[in-house]
């Protein structure tokens, strides 16, 4: 008897035990996988070889492996280049992009750089996790929104990694087959549209998910009628929302839009189900790969009163609690004008310092209408609340489309919304 | 000595059987949901999260939310899927199972196969039904259009109402084989004699069911649908797949609303108060499940 009590007893403390040791040493092993290096074989090396090199981390959310190579290359390069800091990188997915960095500020675990999506950079400004870089960084010659959207109350908390914003694509053998012209205003738009819409082909398609990727798509027409994002309750907001719910209600457009990301909305490009469609220059690579054949062009989003697209891209940023030092050695190295270079030719991106992206690109090369079409993107923000009044706009362009309320409605309710976040 | 002797009898060492299990709940469960409900009386943002202080502002975040009416909407609508999905499943689920508690050939193995969808993970299950559902290449409209019942494409997940309908089918589909199996075994208790007793008595199939199946299972049954309502009621991955809580915050339900608020629009102690709503309704379907198990034993 008095042995099985033993034993019981015995069992309980080894549960324990295990119990105990098992967190301890979850927690040691998940210490380095956190950190693990986009290439394991080659930071080993760079470990041994540097000895003691203080150890920089970066965040990301590129899931393209070009992205990822590209940005794993110039980490390499950095590393060989001196022996004091050690650079490795983490993928985090751009879904939980913002969650993890919500998280690590709370439970103090960030990255030394984060390389975020610009619109949110204010945010996390406001969340006091970023450095002030003001004075570190010459960003003179960069375009005027990507300084922009990592500026607050005048201070620099970020640099530009590369810009990027929307333009229209379109199936030239659909166009050529329907004898129309490419259009350049929203009422030639329309036209076109109709006329290349049947029963298999929705004449234009772009992303309306109600979400930031929603509204990024969205702002171009909104902003084109000379609305604002801070001011949509007026003629101009009203027939912005009017225009997309036409297009939808005249079947130029699918409905499904509202379930299309933009990675959905290319898809249906190339399957040449769709043909017209707004995007950005990153789905070049993959269109030249998966639809070699296909004869596409880019050119300017029509417009209304005037052009407008939107801004995208990503900022470097600097976690004021990492190792800041380090975290600027490499960005100074970084940002050199042969790095930038080779990181926006692999990437697909335009370089956000406006000297590089004129030379970027050949006059015929895809890209080169992007560039042009720089000239008249805007950023979003930069708010700390830009999250919440991106929520407004996109929930009235998906009432819209779904025809849930009117235009005239959908704009009072979205503006009653900003209104009460921005005053 | 003796002390020692005395700490370690018999009930004593029960508690130490305990203690690892207690330990793990109170860091794993204890501490965030406490946590949680902390928060949900501050008024944490963006702006405060890391630095700054933190005010604590009582119910403000609660009153907040019964005037928010994406809040109510979705607070209804978990309620209105959680129901529906319940009877559907449950009435399809009992029903196979007592198909399948029959002796045929190929029962065992046709029972083994309906379990699959409980299987396939829940992000799979979505994708497959928001393309089942989708409105020009979805099949579920070719079927329609083929069988002549709709002349235009229903536009399933792009219409609020319909949008719900779609969810609700796709959490069906995974929740009869759960049902299913419950009750199967439930029925297998079910001791062989009363059946046989009862036609000698000259009880009739229907008289059977009323009089010995359905009172001998209501301990499984009652299991069977507050297990049901718990798992269906935090429903988050299969709305988030299939419509994000789209369109126009149509399908938006407790948990997926919680993680916009979070997650998407940085209002922390919004959304833990929108957890928290989700954790006090099944902490009340919690206490009456275990209070119906208990009984239930004891009987």
């Amino acid at each position: 008897m008095k042995k099985r009590k033993l034993a019981a007893l015995l069992t309980a403390v080894a549960m324990m035990t295990g119990i105990l040791s098992g967190c301890g040493s979850k927690g040691a092993e998940s210490a380095p996988a956190k950190d693990a290096p986009v290439a394991d074989g080659a930071f080993a090396e760079q470990e041994s070889a540097a000895g003691d090199a203080q150890l920089i981390t970066i965040w990301y959310y590129w899931e393209n492996e070009g992205h990822q190579a590209t940005l794993d290359q110039l980490i390499q390069e950095y590393n060989g280049s001196q022996d004091q800091y050690a650079v490795t990188a983490k993928y985090v997915p751009f879904a939980d992009f913002k969650k993890q960095l919500s998280i690590g500020a709370s439970a103090d675990e960030l990255p030394d750089i984060a390389i975020l999506d610009s619109p949110d950079h204010a945010s996390y400004v406001d969340m006091g996790i970023f450095e002030d870089l003001t004075g570190k960084f010459n960003v003179d010659n960069y375009y005027e929104g990507t300084v922009n959207s990592c500026t607050v109350d005048g201070k620099l908390y970020g640099v530009p990694f590369g810009a990027n914003c929307l333009a229209l694509y379109y199936n030239e053998d659909m166009l050529t087959a329907r004898g129309v012209n490419v259009p350049t205003t929203w009422a030639e738009l329309k036209e076109t549209a109709k006329a290349l819409t049947t029963d298999s082909v929705s004449g234009l398609a772009f992303c309306s998910v109600q979400n930031e990727e929603g509204t990024f798509n969205f702002a171009p027409w909104l902003w084109s009628t000379g609305a604002t994002s801070y001011d949509i309750d007026n003629e101009n907001g009203v027939r912005a929302l009017a225009f997309v719910q036409e297009l939808i209600n005249e079947g130029v457009m699918s409905k499904e839009c509202i379930n299309w990301t933009q990675g959905d909305v290319m898809n249906q490009f190339i399957a040449g189900n769709v043909a017209m469609m707004v995007n950005g220059p990153w789905q070049i690579p993959t269109m030249q790969s998966e639809a070699p054949g296909l004869n596409w062009k880019v050119t300017l989003i029509p417009k209304d009163t005037q052009y407008a697209s939107v801004l995208g891209g990503e900022n470097y940023a600097v976690v004021n609690g990492g190792n800041v030092d380090g975290a600027l050695d490499f960005l100074t190295f970084a940002t050199s004008e042969e790095k930038v270079k080779f990181m926006m030719n692999q990437f697909g991106y335009i370089s956000a310092d406006k000297t590089i992206a004129e030379s970027q690109f050949a006059e015929d090369s895809p890209y080169y209408p992007f560039v042009e079409e720089l000239n008249y993107a805007m950023p979003r923000g930069p708010l700390a609340e830009w999250p919440s009044v991106s929520d407004a706009i996109s929930l009235a362009f998906n009432q819209v489309i779904t025809g849930t309320a009117t235009p005239e409605e959908a704009a009072a309710q979205a503006q009653a919304t900003i209104d009460g976040i921005v005053n | 000595m003796a002390k020692i002797k005395k700490f370690f009898r018999y009930e004593n060492v029960g508690m130490l059987f305990v203690l690892p299990a207690f330990l793990y709940m109170l860091a794993f469960v204890g501490y965030p949901i406490i946590h949680n409900i902390i928060l949900s009386f501050q008024d944490v943002s963006a702006g405060n999260l890391v630095k700054g202080t933190r005010n604590f502002v009582l119910f403000d975040n609660y009153l907040e939310l019964f005037g928010d009416s994406v809040f109510t909407t979705s607070l209804w609508n978990t309620l209105r899927f959680t129901v529906s999905c319940l009877v559907f499943q449950f009435i399809v689920g009992f029903a196979l199972a007592l198909f399948f508690s029959k002796r045929f050939s190929f029962a065992k193995p046709v029972r083994g196969i309906l379990l699959v969808p409980w299987m396939i993970p829940i992000t799979v299950t979505a994708l497959m039904f928001k393309l089942l559902f989708a409105t020009d290449i979805g099949i579920i409209n070719f079927l329609l259009r083929s069988l002549h019942l709709i002349d235009k494409n229903i536009e399933w997940l792009t219409t609020p109402g319909t949008a719900m309908f779609a969810l609700i089918c796709a959490n069906v589909w995974i929740g009869i084989p759960f049902n299913m199996i419950l009750i199967s075994t439930g029925l297998t208790t079910i001791p062989k004699e009363l059946y046989e007793s009862a036609s000698i008595d000259g009880a009739g199939k229907v008289q059977t069911f009323w009089r010995i199946t359905l009172p001998l299972l209501k301990p499984t049954i009652e299991s069977v649908l507050i297990l049901g309502f718990i798992y269906t009621f935090k429903v988050y991955d299969l709305v988030y797949v299939m419509t994000s809580g789209g369109p126009v915050n149509a399908t938006h339900m407790l948990s997926t609303y919680s993680y916009k608020l979070s997650f998407e629009m940085f209002k922390y102690s919004k959304g833990s108060a929108v957890a928290n709503v989700l954790l006090v309704i099944l902490l009340f379907v919690g206490v009456f499940y275990i209070r119906a198990t208990t009984e239930g034993e004891k009987e």
